[in-house]
């Protein structure tokens, strides 16, 4: 089967990130494979070792992001696809979404991957909305993938249990990074990526978002806690008298 | 007058707490903008919920009844979604941003041309616009974020609002609907590790949370008495979810659940960002944590340094005398 990945370039959330007049500075920050895409990136390579399948990878992002696919080329896959837009364009979800879509017509892949979510925006919409797009069937928030025939067998965290469906191909899946841990790129993964093509070419329409970000803020702070001492006995006598149980 | 419709999921028959926040959270814009309160569900058999809606301010109840809804897959209901959304013509739909949820909001909002804001932690009608504030960056940040038009999808994270009663008098439109088997694309082979029965961990009021502090089975074994003697669900850390010890619907953060309840203890967790941005919302949070620089007390109202091997037998025979004087 013949696969897809949609990865993304998102800041590192360990990084010290601050905020200055309303945008993140990211100064001291690194960039990173979001690591939910790098679990879809690690499965395609998993589910495509058997056979002579190759996996595709697509990525939306400024010059800088090239890293990134070269990254995931270092990982195992086979090509690179970069929609290149100017540093800081404000994309959302659904424009992320329309970008993609237009690239993957008149492409065959059987499955198309991407995250449950970027890490930077936690929203979690662009496998749905470019699914929709596409008119593909979907799952997301997979935590496990297999193939029978030509269908997917998604097994998917639910509310209350996981959920295993039987997807036909072509199909859209968004992956968890509790599915896998992904593999750390060798030295040989990082040498032969140099090798491997990238097409890269700048976006010519951006579409423009229809959810805007206005600006960031800290979140509220919780009033300040305190450690309960003593022996243990004494603390958890404290703790007891302190809290307010039904 | 325009509508303003609150999605409720229905868990075991009844209304799930998520769902009856976001419904009280749409009562009160309704209120504000002149609007029509309505719930919506897709349920076997939706009769049995409405009085409940209504408690809860909603006007009008619209419901999809159809056995396909028994379970959660994806095409029927989006398609019912579709539906329901031609047909009451809101403004505004507010869900509760459970699993079941997120499955389908992106692919809605593509099918409905709907703009959307996902895991809010509040939101508000502004200048015509929906104005949202959602953490983002693992939950380290707040964006202000702002989405125009006509309709406007909006999910909630658990907790953001209280579900406060103001009864109304609930009146029911089921929708017309209908949905080819074959239409269904997928099927839905089993589903496991379900937790039916058990407390469902995003509407308990009292969470115990373990991490890879809980080493094996006698670790285990305390969280589970803790947790029983103070009726809490139990969650968890990624990594004692990885090692196999908790199932993965147990697990807390930001690939796992958001939980928000009124305590929230957590035994052997060190705190990583990841696992904070799906708690710290919780009105009072207990750390046991042996290491003192673990960051889980940043954000702990009360924290015991100790050993959890130590302080959890004691702290199950506490509570229990607790509970017995007080019944
Ligand atoms: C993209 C991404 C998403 C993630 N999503 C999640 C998520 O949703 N949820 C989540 O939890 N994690 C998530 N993680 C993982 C997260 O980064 C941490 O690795 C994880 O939370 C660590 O779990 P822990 O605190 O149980 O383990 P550790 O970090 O190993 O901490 C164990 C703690 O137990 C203490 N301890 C040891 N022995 C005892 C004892 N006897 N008594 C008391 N305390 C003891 C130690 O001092 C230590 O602080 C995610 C990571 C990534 C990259
Ligand atoms: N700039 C991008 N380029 C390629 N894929 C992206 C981009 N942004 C988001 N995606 C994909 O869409 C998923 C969900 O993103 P989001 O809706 O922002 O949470 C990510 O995990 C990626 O697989």
């Amino acid at each position: 089967m013949k696969f897809c990945v949609c990865i993304k370039q998102v800041p590192d959330v360990t990084a010290p990130i601050q905020i200055r007049d309303g945008a993140l500075s990211m100064d001291a920050g690194r960039v990173v494979l979001n690591a939910y895409d790098a679990s879809a990136v690690e499965e395609a390579l998993v589910l495509t070792e058997a056979t002579d399948d190759e996996v595709d990878v697509v990525l939306i992002g400024p010059d800088r992001a090239t890293e990134t696919i070269r990254k995931a080329l270092a990982m195992g896959a086979a090509r690179g696809t970069h929609l290149v837009v100017p540093e800081s364009t404000e994309l959302d979800s659904a424009a992320v979404s329309k970008i993609l879509a237009d690239r993957f017509e008149g492409h065959s892949y059987d499955v198309i991957l991407t995250g449950k979510q970027a890490q930077d925006t936690d929203a979690g919409l662009g496998g749905g909305m470019l699914a929709e797009r596409l008119g593909l069937p979907f799952a997301t928030n997979a935590v496990g993938l297999a193939i029978e025939g030509n269908q997917l067998i998604v097994t998917r965290q639910g509310d209350t249990g996981q959920e295993i469906l039987a997807i036909p191909t072509p199909c859209l899946v968004t992956c968890s990074n509790d599915m896998n841990n992904p593999r750390i790129p060798n030295l040989k993964g990082v040498m032969g990526a140099k090798k491997k093509p990238v097409d890269s070419a700048p976006l010519a329409d951006i579409p423009s978002a229809a959810v805007r970000v206005l600006g960031f803020e800290s979140l509220p702070t919780r009033s300040p806690g305190r450690f309960i001492e003593g022996e243990t006995a004494e603390q958890v006598a404290e703790l007891v008298g302190l809290l307010e149980l039904s | 007058m325009p509508t303003i419709l609150a999605y409720v999921a229905v868990q075991n028959g009844s209304p799930s707490r998520g769902s009856l926040e976001v419904l009280s959270r749409a009562r009160q814009i309704a209120e504000n903008q002149g609007a029509i309160c309505a719930a919506c569900v897709l349920t076997a058999d939706a009769s049995s919920v409405v009085g409940e809606l209504g408690r809860y301010g909603a006007q009008k109840v619209y419901a999809v009844n159809n056995p396909v809804f028994r379970q959660h897959i994806n095409a029927p209901v989006l398609a019912a979604l579709e539906a329901m959304i031609g047909h009451a013509q809101p403004s505004l739909v507010v869900f509760p941003s459970s699993e079941g949820v997120k499955d389908v909001l992106g692919a809605l909002a593509v099918r409905t041309g709907a703009s959307v804001l996902p895991d809010v932690a509040s939101f508000e009608m502004k200048d015509g616009a929906v104005e949202a504030l959602r953490p983002v960056m693992a939950a380290k940040f707040m964006a202000r974020t702002r989405a125009e038009g006509a309709l406007v999808l909006v999910s909630v994270r658990a907790g953001s609002y209280e579900a406060t009663e103001s009864p109304a008098e609930a009146t029911i439109e089921e929708i017309p609907f209908s949905f080819d088997q074959s239409a269904l694309r997928q099927t839905l082979r089993e589903i496991v590790g379900s937790t039916a029965g058990a407390i469902d961990l995003a509407d308990a009021q009292v969470v115990i949370a373990a991490g890879r502090g809980v080493k094996d089975e006698a670790g285990k074994q305390l969280v589970e008495e803790l947790a029983e003697v103070l009726g809490a669900g139990i969650g968890s850390s990624r990594a004692v979810v990885e090692s196999g010890m908790f199932p993965a619907t147990a697990q807390i953060g930001q690939t796992g659940k958001v939980v928000s309840p009124d305590l929230y203890i957590g035994v052997g967790i060190s705190g990583a960002i990841q696992h904070v941005a799906g708690m710290s919302n919780s009105r009072t949070i207990v750390a046991i944590n042996t290491n003192p620089d673990a960051p889980i007390f940043d954000v702990a109202t009360y924290g015991i340094v100790g050993d959890l091997y130590k302080v959890l037998p004691i702290l199950i025979e506490e509570i229990k005398k607790k509970k017995t004087v007080a019944t």
